[in-house]
C-alpha cells in the first residue's frame, strides 16, 4: 500500500530535496503534498488521508511548533508519525518538540542516505501498525 | 543573560566561533552540497557579483549573518543540491537556494555554538554584499571547487528573549 | 563450485553476471571503488577510479575514462544497462577515500573523489547503501556477484561485509 507524505517547509528547494530523498528511497510514495507552513499543511490535513509528516521549525504564519501544538491536539492528527527537519539543533528545542510528539529530530545539514534511514524507521513502524 | 554578554564580547575575538564557523561550512557544503570549503585570505573583489542573503536571529543572542557565494559558484552548487544540471535551474530556485544555504549554515552555527540557548531565525532574504566596518565582526573566506563564500557574523543590540 | 576472482586494476571496471565471479579491487588509498549489483539478475559491476574530474586531463579521459569520477561511472552504469541491469534496482555501494599524500604532497583527494562520487550518484537518482571510506588507510574490496555481498578489508585488519548502514549526517533520536 502506497504512502502519503506532507512535507512542511517554506524553502521551495528543500522541499525539493526532501521529495526527491523519498522519490529515491524505494518507498511506495502515493501522495506526496507540499505546504510552506503549519496553517498550509493543515488545510492539507483536513483535505487527504497522510501518512507522515516531515516538517521544518522556522517558518511564517504558523511556524513547527505550533503546527505540532495542534496536531497534538487533535484526536485523529495525533497519530500521524511527524519528523521535524529543522537548523535549530538546541537542546531545549529538541526536548519542546519530541514533548509536543515528534517522532524522529533531524537537524540540518544531513546526508540523502541519513534521511532515508530516518524514513525508513519511522515508515517501518508505521507499516509494522498497519499489519 | 548569557555569560559572553555579560561583558563586552565579540565574536570575532572568540576561537571557539572561528573554529565554528569553518566546521560548519565543510559539514554543511560537504552533506548536502557534495562540495568541500577550505579557509581561504579574503580578497573581496568577486563579492560584487555575488549572490548574497542575510539572516538576522533573536532570543538569548541576538545578530545578523550575511552570506555571500560567487555567482558561478551558486549555480554550481545550487545545481548539485537539486541533482540537476546548471543550465535547468530557474531564477527563483537560484535565489531559494542561496536563502535556504544561509538558513542552514547561520542554524547550524548557533546550534553548535550556544546549544543551550533559546534561539529564532528569521526569514533570509536576498541583498546585496556588505562590508560591516568595525570590530566584533566574524568574518570568514573560503574556497570552494567551484569558487568563493564568505560568511560574516555579528551579534546585535539584545532585544531580549523571544517566546 | 569455489569462485573465481576477476581483478579490477586501479582505472579499471568489469561488469558481469556471472554468478561464479568475485569481483576484486586492491590498493584503494585515495581511490574510490564504487560496487553496483542488481540483486534481480545479478548484473554486478566494479569501478576504480583515481581522480573526480576529467577536466582535470582531457587527453588522459578521452583514453580511459575509468581514471575519472565523472566519465567512470557513467560509463560503470552504462555497461550495467547494456548487460541487462536495471539501474533503479542497482544496491550501490562505496569504498576508499583515504586521506593520503598524493604526488603533490596534498591530502584531499580522497574526500573529493568521495564527494564526486556522491554529486554523481545523487545527480543520477542513486543513494548509497554503505560505504566504507575515508581514515587513512589503504582497502581492498571484493563483490560477490552471485550474492551481491560486498566485502572490505581495511589496511592489515580483518575483512568485514559491508552491510547497509547510514551515510555521515546527525539526527537526535526519540529518547
Amino acid at each position: 500500500m502506497a504512502y502519503s507524505v506532507l512535507i512542511v517547509d517554506d524553502s521551495p528547494v528543500m522541499r525539493s530535496f526532501i521529495r526527491r530523498v523519498l522519490k529515491l528511497s524505494g518507498f511506495e510514495v502515493g501522495e506526496c503534498m507540499e505546504a510552506g507552513n503549519g496553517e498550509e499543511a493543515l488545510e492539507q490535513l483536513r483535505a487527504h488521508r497522510v501518512d507522515v509528516i516531515l516538517t521544518d521549525i522556522n517558518m511564517p504564519k504558523m511556524n513547527g511548533e505550533e503546527f505540532l501544538r495542534r496536531l497534538c491536539a487533535d484526536g485523529v492528527l495525533k497519530t500521524i508519525p511527524a519528523v521535524v527537519i529543522s537548523t535549530d539543533a538546541t537542546n531545549e528545542r529538541i526536548v519542546r518538540m519530541i514533548e509536543l510528539g515528534a517522532q524522529g529530530y533531524m537537524s540540518k545539514p544531513f546526508t540523502p542516505e541519513t534521511l532515508r534511514e530516518e524514513l525508513e524507521r519511522v515508515l517501518g513502524d508505521r507499516h509494522a501498525s498497519r499489519t | 543573560m548569557p555569560p559572553e554578554l555579560e561583558q563586552e564580547y565579540t565574536l570575532d575575538g572568540d576561537r571557539a566561533a572561528s573554529d565554528t564557523v569553518r566546521e560548519v561550512a565543510a559539514e554543511v557544503l560537504e552533506a548536502m552540497f557534495f562540495t568541500e570549503a577550505a579557509l581561504t585570505n579574503c580578497e573581496h573583489s568577486w563579492l560584487r557579483s555575488a549572490r548574497c542573503a542575510r539572516i538576522r536571529f533573536e532570543g538569548s543572542h541576538c545578530g545578523e549573518m550575511l552570506l555571500g557565494v560567487s555567482a558561478e559558484a551558486a549555480d554550481l552548487i545550487a545545481a548539485s543540491f537539486l541533482g540537476l544540471e546548471p543550465m535547468e535551474l530557474t531564477d527563483g530556485e537560484r535565489g531559494q537556494m542561496i536563502q535556504e544555504l544561509s538558513n542552514i549554515l547561520c542554524g547550524a552555527m548557533l546550534s553548535r555554538l550556544w546549544p543551550e540557548s533559546k534561539l529564532a531565525l528569521g526569514s533570509p532574504e536576498l541583498t546585496p554584499w556588505e562590508e560591516w566596518p568595525g570590530a566584533g565582526n566574524l568574518h570568514r573566506c573560503f574556497v570552494i571547487p567551484e569558487g568563493s563564500l564568505g560568511i560574516s557574523v555579528r551579534l546585535t543590540a539584545q532585544s531580549g528573549v523571544k517566546e | 563450485m569455489p569462485l573465481s576472482s576477476l581483478i579490477v586494476g586501479i582505472s579499471d571496471c568489469k561488469v558481469t553476471r556471472d554468478a561464479n565471479l568475485v569481483l576484486v579491487t586492491y590498493a584503494l588509498g585515495s581511490c574510490i571503488a564504487v560496487a553496483m549489483h542488481d540483486p534481480v539478475t545479478k548484473v554486478s559491476g566494479l569501478l576504480h577510479y583515481m581522480l573526480p574530474e576529467s577536466a582535470m586531463d582531457a587527453k588522459k579521459a578521452a583514453l580511459n575514462p575509468f581514471m575519472f569520477a565523472d566519465t567512470g561511472i557513467p560509463g560503470l552504469m552504462d555497461a550495467l544497462k547494456a548487460a541487462g541491469g536495471d539501474g533503479k534496482r542497482m544496491i550501490v555501494r562505496l569504498a576508499g577515500g583515504a586521506q593520503v599524500l598524493d604526488s603533490q604532497g596534498m591530502f584531499q583527494i580522497g574526500k573529493r573523489n568521495y564527494l564526486a562520487a556522491r554529486r554523481i550518484l545523487w545527480k543520477a537518482g542513486i543513494l548509497i547503501a554503505s560505504e566504507a571510506v575515508g581514515g587513512e588507510v589503504s582497502r581492498t574490496t571484493r563483490l560477490e556477484v552471485g550474492t551481491g555481498r560486498l566485502w572490505v578489508r581495511e589496511g592489515g585488519g580483518m575483512e568485514r561485509e559491508l552491510v547497509r548502514k547510514p551515510a555521515a549526517g546527525k539526527r537526535t533520536e526519540q529518547p
